[in-house]
């Protein structure tokens, strides 16, 4: 379904999105800072706080997570299927010849 | 792990988050309390920390997953689009022959009719003389249509004229008084078809031939219209009415 100018686009989002939704580099900041003694750590501690904050909030947002992937491309086959049967039947339907004129 | 095959993506993700939290938590607890109390006890750190590199990867992944979730979302919408409009062309494809059937039976029923009243027809065939004949006999008085170079304005027929009214079959049966009101005819000179010289109407297009076979002395038996029969009087009557006719054509040529 994704086209070529999306697909080129995928790798560069998928690396921005691997970098967002780690909470390592935030980790490793604070216990940097630890090691310091440095002031900014409850600021980093903050930072944290909201980063799962703001994760919650995303992932409550985010479409087609409501069930389980193998629940889902069942309904995605199910889907296809009843696209399939309706095209079917639509060509059934146009090619019925409805008026057959028996020849004398 | 079927359990965990039945959960969503959604949950899963935010007991993955919760899972992190805690670990990121106890991490940070820790290494504060090492700090402060000076003890190092890096086992236990290490342990927790490769936890949370370990459950931050899988919760890289799950994200990952959740993002293709969405996708395959998107393409389920556009599914369930296209089947509402296969749904609604069905529908109307329907719609329309079920039209088709019905204007079909309808025609099929009319047929049938028709078919019916063709035999029927068939069946009781009149000869097309009997109908000639009975034409030519409700038609000559000129009962049924108008002359020829009848125009608006002509005070001959197309319609009855008080006067054949009155001599007809009705007027002798209704026995209309004799002193007509707004100078109507008397009743009982036409009822009998006399009429006297003065009253008789006359046109210049008529001739006095014509006018007295327009009301002959029995010319109440011309508005009974009776149905053609075989007997012997009828088909003099036939003949008399073309003569009327034939000679009337004339007058308007």
């Amino acid at each position: 379904m994704a086209t070529g100018a999306s697909a080129t686009e995928e790798p560069e989002d998928e690396e921005e999105e691997e970098e967002d939704y780690s909470f390592l580099p935030l980790v490793h900041h604070i216990i940097k800072s630890m090691d310091k003694d440095s002031q900014d750590v409850h600021q980093e501690l903050n930072e944290l706080k909201n980063k799962f904050q703001e994760m919650r909030r995303l992932i409550g947002t985010m479409p087609g997570i409501d069930r389980s992937p193998e629940q889902q491309q069942q309904q995605l086959q199910s889907l296809r299927e009843q696209v399939r049967t309706k095209n079917q039947l639509l060509q059934k339907y146009k090619n019925l010849c409805m008026l057959e004129i028996p020849k004398e | 792990m079927a359990a965990s095959d039945k959960c969503s993506t959604k949950e899963k993700l935010l007991a993955f988050l919760d899972d992190l939290e805690v670990l990121t938590r106890e991490l940070i607890e820790m290494l504060a309390l090492s700090r402060n109390q000076k003890l190092p006890q890096p086992g236990e750190e290490n342990q927790v920390l490769e936890l949370l590199i370990q459950q931050d990867g899988e919760f890289q992944e799950l994200m990952k997953l959740a993002f293709d979730q969405g996708k395959v979302h998107h393409e389920m919408q556009l599914l369930e689009k296209e089947v509402e409009k296969r749904d609604s062309d069905i529908q109307q494809l329907q719609k329309q022959l079920k039209e088709a059937e019905h204007i079909l039976a309808t025609a099929v029923y009319q047929a049938k009719e028709k078919l019916k009243s063709i035999e029927k027809a068939r069946k009781g065939a009149i000869s097309s003389e009997e109908i000639i004949k009975y034409a030519h006999r409700i038609s000559a008085s000129n009962a049924v249509c108008a002359p020829l170079t009848w125009v608006p304005g002509d005070p001959r027929r197309p319609y009855p004229t008080d006067l054949e009214m009155r001599s007809g079959l009705l007027g002798q049966m209704s026995n209309l008084p004799s002193n007509g009101v707004n100078g109507h005819l008397p009743g009982d000179a036409l009822a009998a078809g006399r009429l006297p010289d003065v009253l008789t109407p006359q046109y210049p297009w008529q001739s006095s031939d014509v006018s007295v076979n327009m009301l002959p002395p029995n010319h109440s038996n011309d508005f009974m219209l009776e149905p053609p029969g075989h007997n012997k009087e009828n088909e003099d009557d036939v003949e008399v009415m073309s003569t009327d006719s034939s000679s009337s054509s004339s007058d308007s040529d």
